[in-house]
């Protein structure tokens, strides 16, 4: 079953990368158009996590090696050095998820506030400051 | 015990933890804490100038992993510099904010001082970090306390002003980490100086959109026109303390962002072309928006814009004089606009509507504070002999050395709209005597204390400006000496015992 998937994943390895970096561009997109286009303050929030979630796709599809193994080294994996997964990436996207995380909170928080005293949560009514 | 650049980040890290446990034992401890912590701060910077000054550069390996492997912090002169600016300025905020408000109630005041100590330490992290992206996982923890501290009032449109701080900050880190991203893709490493290394590897097309993302998500925070449009709802917005730490240390950690990405990291030429447009469309853009201004503290957020302007002129010039210009600007700006901003929120305090025509004639009342308000305005427009006189003459200076005649003459027209609005204000505060002032908020001691430090010091740099420029001529070679950093991180990385 494992032999049968990683030939299939061979076979269409260059349409499968393709599809993840489609994906991640798509998703920073989408998360634009979210930001920019929509009125409401939650789905503004959602954009912004849409955008992290695309930079983070990015992030893993680069460090990925097609047949690649975990960095360490143990019994059968003698040659992990060669077709090692580069790990910093990863490392660096469970930071990143974990700062997106917060903002998102701080974010949300927000626009509870907001909502409390406005009564609304359109961006174009609250305007009490100038833009 | 040894001091080294980490306690820089440590130490706050700690006591941020530490003080609602503290707090259980004794309620003043999480208005006192702080306070040790940012004077704690001082003694760091003072030790390690110190040492600076006879080594050169000191670099503090993290975890046993060696530069272009682990994280490493740099202490050089200009980040040294700019390190002990901000932690002055630090305890100087905290000492002006300790009892600035008695009524309001426990709690929110606890998570204040916390808060403020985690943005002056992200900003010291910036700063003194060589891993690209620690400086922007510090960027973030400068974005989310500076957002928290904004929206920090209850019932002014803080909420507001955060929302937009939020959603623009957000987007500067997508933009920052997009552009960490495809720099690993090319060179591989995270490290600034083996970046800096390998930069000439890498293809024009792809350094050149890097470089934009870099300078789109640092202008954000540098104020960066047309970038900053969050900045005078935050200023405006947030508490009074605040306010002067976003002008003395949070712009402060933006421009060093965005001059450590194109000195160092960068060998660009069109770039200093590029700070020079950005640096004078955002002057005068700005300097004419704060004429209009009837907040006072709007009025004064987008003079700091201008003057952040002003600065990345200076750096965009390039040359020795100009750098050197520059850190003294930066120098004269964090501490003249400190002072404006404490001075100024006290003034406020006494208004009804925060308007400027609600403070007329308040000099009698507050004549400590307007005086004060007063040097800081005549600094901040370069009148001699404040210190603001000597960095825009070194400026001009730079500029004539460089033949830029049309750059003289945009900077000089700013400065008499600079004059007109700041001399504006102290002429109503002085001379209009069309309102009474009944119960006047008075400012505390510790208060007082603050803003004459920031005011004297900006006496005593004015008649002489010797005391610093000895630090900051040292600061700007180092800052321009590109492959002496490079090679002291990579090659002769010995831990410091």
């Amino acid at each position: 079953m494992q032999e049968e998937f990683n030939e299939i994943f061979l076979k269409y390895h260059d349409i499968i990368s393709l599809g993840v970096y489609g994906t991640a561009i798509g998703l920073i997109l989408i998360g634009l158009y979210a930001v920019l286009m929509k009125k409401n303050l939650v789905k503004i929030v959602i954009g912004l996590t849409i955008i992290d979630a695309g930079i983070h796709l990015l992030f893993i599809g680069i460090g990925y090696i097609n047949g690649g193994t975990a960095p360490i080294f143990s019994p059968g994996y003698e040659d992990a050095a060669k077709r090692m997964v580069d790990p910093i990436p990863q490392a660096l996207v469970l930071t990143a998820i974990v700062i997106g995380f917060a903002v998102t909170a701080v974010a949300l928080s927000l626009v509870i506030r907001l909502y409390k005293h406005h009564h609304t949560a359109k961006i174009d009514q609250i305007k009490s400051l100038k833009w | 015990m040894v001091i080294t650049p980490i306690h820089y980040i440590v130490v706050p890290l700690i006591a941020a933890f530490a003080i609602p446990l503290l707090s259980k034992i004794h309620k003043e401890l999480f208005r006192i804490v702080p306070g040790i912590v940012m004077f704690y701060n001082i003694i760091i910077s003072f030790v390690l100038m110190k040492e600076v000054n006879e080594v050169g550069y000191i670099s503090e390996i993290i975890a046993g992993w060696e530069a272009p492997w682990g994280i490493n912090l740099m202490i050089t002169p200009f980040s040294g510099f700019l390190a002990s600016l901000i932690s002055v300025l630090g305890f100087l905020i905290w000492l002006y904010q300790y009892r600035f408000k008695k009524v309001i109630d426990v709690d929110e005041i606890k998570s204040y001082g916390i808060l403020q100590m985690m943005m002056i330490t992200g900003a010291i992290g910036i700063i003194i970090t060589g891993d690209i992206f620690n400086l922007f996982v510090f960027m973030e923890i400068v974005a989310i306390t500076a957002v928290s501290l904004t929206s920090f009032y209850r019932g002014r449109d803080g909420a507001e002003a955060g929302f937009k701080y939020l959603l623009i900050g957000g987007f500067a880190s997508a933009l920052i980490l997009l552009a960490i991203l495809i720099l690993y893709t090319q060179v591989g490493t995270l490290n600034m100086a083996e970046i800096a290394e390998k930069m000439h590897t890498i293809p024009l097309g792809i350094k050149s959109t890097i470089l934009i993302l870099f300078i789109v998500g640092f202008g954000i925070e540098a104020e960066m026109f047309p970038l900053n449009g969050w900045a005078p709802d935050a200023y405006s917005q947030a508490p009074g303390p605040t306010s002067a730490a976003f002008a003395g240390i949070v712009v402060k950690a933006g421009i060093y962002g965005l001059i450590r990405v194109i000195y160092t990291l960068f060998d660009i030429e069109g770039a200093f072309d590029f700070l020079i447009i950005a640096g004078l469309v955002t002057m005068i853009i700005a300097e004419f928006s704060a004429v209009k201004q009837k907040n006072l503290k709007r009025m004064l957020a987008y003079s700091s814009i201008g003057q952040m302007g002003l600065v990345l002129i200076a750096f965009g010039i390039g040359t020795k004089t100009a750098v050197f210009a520059a850190l003294f600007l930066m120098f004269n700006h964090a501490i003249i606009k400190s002072l404006l901003f404490m001075t100024g929120s006290i003034l406020m305090y006494n208004s009804k509507d925060k308007t400027i025509s609600s403070i007329h004639g308040i000099a009698k009342n507050l004549p400590f504070v307007s005086i004060m308000f007063a040097i800081g305005a005549f600094a901040i427009v370069g009148l001699p002999p404040f210190s603001g006189f000597w960095s825009k003459l070194y400026v001009l200076t730079a500029a004539a050395d460089k033949e830029m005649i049309m750059l003289i003459i945009a900077i000089l027209g700013v400065s008499i709209v600079e004059i007109v609005y700041y001399f504006r204000v102290v002429n109503k505060l002085y001379f209009a005597t069309d309102i009474e002032h009944l119960d006047i908020f008075k400012p505390s001691n510790n208060s007082l204390i603050a803003m004459g430090i920031l005011t004297i010091t900006i006496i005593v740099i004015g008649f002489y400006p010797d005391l610093i420029t000895g630090y900051l001529h040292n600061a700007a070679d180092i800052l321009l000496d590109r492959s002496s950093y490079i090679d002291f991180v990579l090659k002769a990385n010995v831990p410091i015992q």
